[in-house]
């Protein structure tokens, strides 16, 4: 078997590129498709495993009541479990950011499937985002359970004033995470055993660095880097301003500020983590190393 | 070599080997003694050969401390951080790093054997027992998390938290830490027993099991503070005063309510008994669990979980 060299690869290699070259409302399409078709199992997955909703609902409801009852212990403001409460729903947001987002593609290549995802005709930026569309709104339905329960057992109450600000912000936190996520899917994906060791560094640490249950303000310095560039705490004080204004006082910055930052956040994450998947893919394949196993 | 050759013998044409001894022991103990050691020692690489040995201590500091700042985050709500008061807590949170360590090894270790690495099934064709093996990965796991520990309670000396007058107990330490450590990988030995036999979300049970247990045992605030029936499951709980043992014996000071009215020797004493009770049941609990999924082919499955 002879191999194609000189002029004769070029006009294979173009012939090639011409087949399979595609309109842009056909790529459009195709994108939307696999978004949809990797959204899917993360929406509707839990109704054929109910037992992963019971675990994704009870480890943070149990964190959750740790901190309740630590609070109680120290006879704080009320207002500050109910705080406690939607700290840990937004957290149900960041533990799928890390795991179900960041370690996502690692898994994926352990388990095999990362093999089907490079030879199928689907680029990981779209799977990436079905992904990261699919996992939100299936933890959108986790954070409200989590929310109700704190209600229920805890007595946590809000007032909400403007929920289609609430809304907005809520939704700016999401994206914001979301597109951290994609980023970290790429960091996760060229490391070997750290990954794990990884995804445990982006749990407590990030938490403290969050401000995700006492005020990112009492932080100083640290404070004001994290808002910069960890959507976790910009998220977190502007929620918290906006379902709990008794406890106003402790934001860091005005909630329309955080809110631009969250966008701000949105777009340079996502920016960042569909060149870094690109540069990845390309590394990876021609390193041959990409579907290398890490363990 | 010799040695070895003088150990076997022949039978009937077959040539068995007796078990070498190992140290004092001999028999199945020195093989139980031997599959530990090794065993403690490929856990060893698994949890420490992933990195540099830099990169594995700044690991080893930062998560621990990230979350004793968590608790001490919400300490200073409402006020200035009262550092007389953090000791509570310190103690509380660093313990419990050996607790989630301990009670999560046996079964990861089953779980990683059976579908990460996929060496159960070849481990369980040699002599040794999975006992030793499983014990020998929680204890180094144990080990790794108890330098987490001394990190913590340094790092809350460092901002004040006051020790005992006149010194640790150090018989106290030695005695309560030792019994803590056994009775808690007892509990681990179990939880792997009941895992194995698991076809969904065997990796999630230890993780919310150990959840439950802090939520429970009073590491960061008194059982007072727990709703009634809860705080009796709390008082059952060996941890619970293990971490108070910890306590008396680091800070001198007993914890407020009715669980530091308990004289020390009191609670060895129910911590010994506990860790005893344990022991008796969980190796039994772990042949029979460990038989039932070889029987049931168990110990082939992948949950892919």
């Amino acid at each position: 078997m002879s191999a194609l060299t000189g002029a004769a690869a070029t006009q294979v290699a173009e012939r090639v590129r011409a087949e399979t070259l595609w309109s842009r409302s056909y790529r459009a399409r195709h994108a939307l498709q696999s978004i949809g078709g990797r959204a899917y199992p993360r929406i509707f997955g839990m109704l054929r495993e109910p037992s992963w909703l019971f675990f994704d609902l009870v480890f943070p409801i149990l964190n959750m009541s740790s901190i309740v009852f630590l609070l109680r212990s120290r006879g704080v403001d009320e207002a500050w479990v109910s705080a406690t409460i939607l700290a840990s729903a937004l957290l149900t947001f960041w533990a799928s950011v890390i795991w179900m987002m960041g370690a996502q593609f690692h898994w994926e290549r352990d388990s095999g499937n990362l093999t089907l995802y490079i030879t199928a005709p689907v680029g990981l930026g779209s799977v990436a985002l079905g992904m990261a569309f699919g996992g939100a709104v299936g933890v959108l339905f986790r954070a409200a359970i989590i929310v109700v329960a704190g209600a229920l057992l805890y007595g946590a109450a809000y007032t909400i004033a403007d929920p289609l600000l609430f809304g907005a912000t809520l939704l700016a936190s999401i994206a914001a995470m979301y597109s951290l996520g994609i980023c970290l899917s790429s960091i996760f994906l060229v490391s070997g055993r750290e990954a794990d060791h990884l995804g445990g560094l982006l749990n407590e640490p990030m938490q403290l660095l969050g401000g995700v249950y006492a005020p990112v303000r009492n932080l100083g310095a640290a404070g004001l880097v994290a808002v910069g560039i960890l959507p976790l705490a910009p998220a977190m004080d502007a929620l918290r301003q906006l379902a709990l204004p008794q406890l106003g006082a402790n934001g860091l910055l005005p909630v329309q500020a955080e809110i631009g930052i969250l966008v701000a956040m949105s777009v340079v994450f996502g920016v960042i983590g569909r060149f870094l998947l690109a540069y990845i893919e390309r590394v990876g394949r021609v390193g041959g190393k990409l579907l290398t196993r890490a363990d | 070599m010799q040695t070895d050759r003088a150990a076997d013998r022949s039978t009937g044409g077959l040539t068995l080997r007796e078990a070498r001894p190992f140290g004092p022991l001999r028999g199945s103990a020195a093989d139980a003694a031997r599959s530990l050691v090794a065993a403690s020692r490929l856990a060893w690489s698994i949890e420490a050969n992933w990195t540099q040995p830099l990169y594995l201590v700044v690991f080893l500091a930062i998560r621990p401390l990230a979350f004793l700042g968590l608790f001490l985050a919400v300490f200073s709500i409402g006020g200035r951080l009262d550092v007389a008061s953090i000791g509570f807590v310190v103690v509380g949170q660093a313990v419990f790093q050996i607790v989630g360590a301990a009670l999560q090894g046996p079964t990861h270790a089953l779980l990683d054997d059976r579908e990460r690495y996929r060496t159960i099934r070849y481990i369980f064709a040699t002599p040794s027992s999975l006992l030793p093996v499983s014990v020998g990965r929680a204890l180094v796991k144990a080990a790794i998390a108890g330098s987490s520990a001394l990190i913590v309670i340094v790092s809350g000396v460092a901002l004040g938290m006051p020790l005992r007058g006149g010194g640790v107990d150090l018989p106290l330490l030695l005695v309560v830490v030792p019994l803590g450590l056994l009775s808690i990988v007892g509990i681990g030995v179990a939880l792997g027993a009941v895992c194995v036999q698991l076809r969904n979300d065997a990796w999630q049970y230890p993780e919310a099991v150990a959840g439950t247990v802090f939520l429970l045992c009073g590491a960061i605030f008194p059982l007072e503070v727990l709703p009634g029936p809860v705080q009796a499951i709390g008082a059952a709980l060996p941890i619970t005063w293990w971490i108070e043992g910890v306590r008396r014996a680091l800070l001198g000071v007993a914890s407020p309510g009715r669980l530091g009215t308990i004289p020390t020797e009191e609670l060895v004493a129910i911590l010994a008994v506990g860790t005893v009770v344990i022991w008796a049941a969980a190796p039994r609990l772990f042949t029979f669990a460990i038989n039932r999924a070889r029987e049931k082919g168990h110990l082939d499955r992948n949950t892919a979980s």
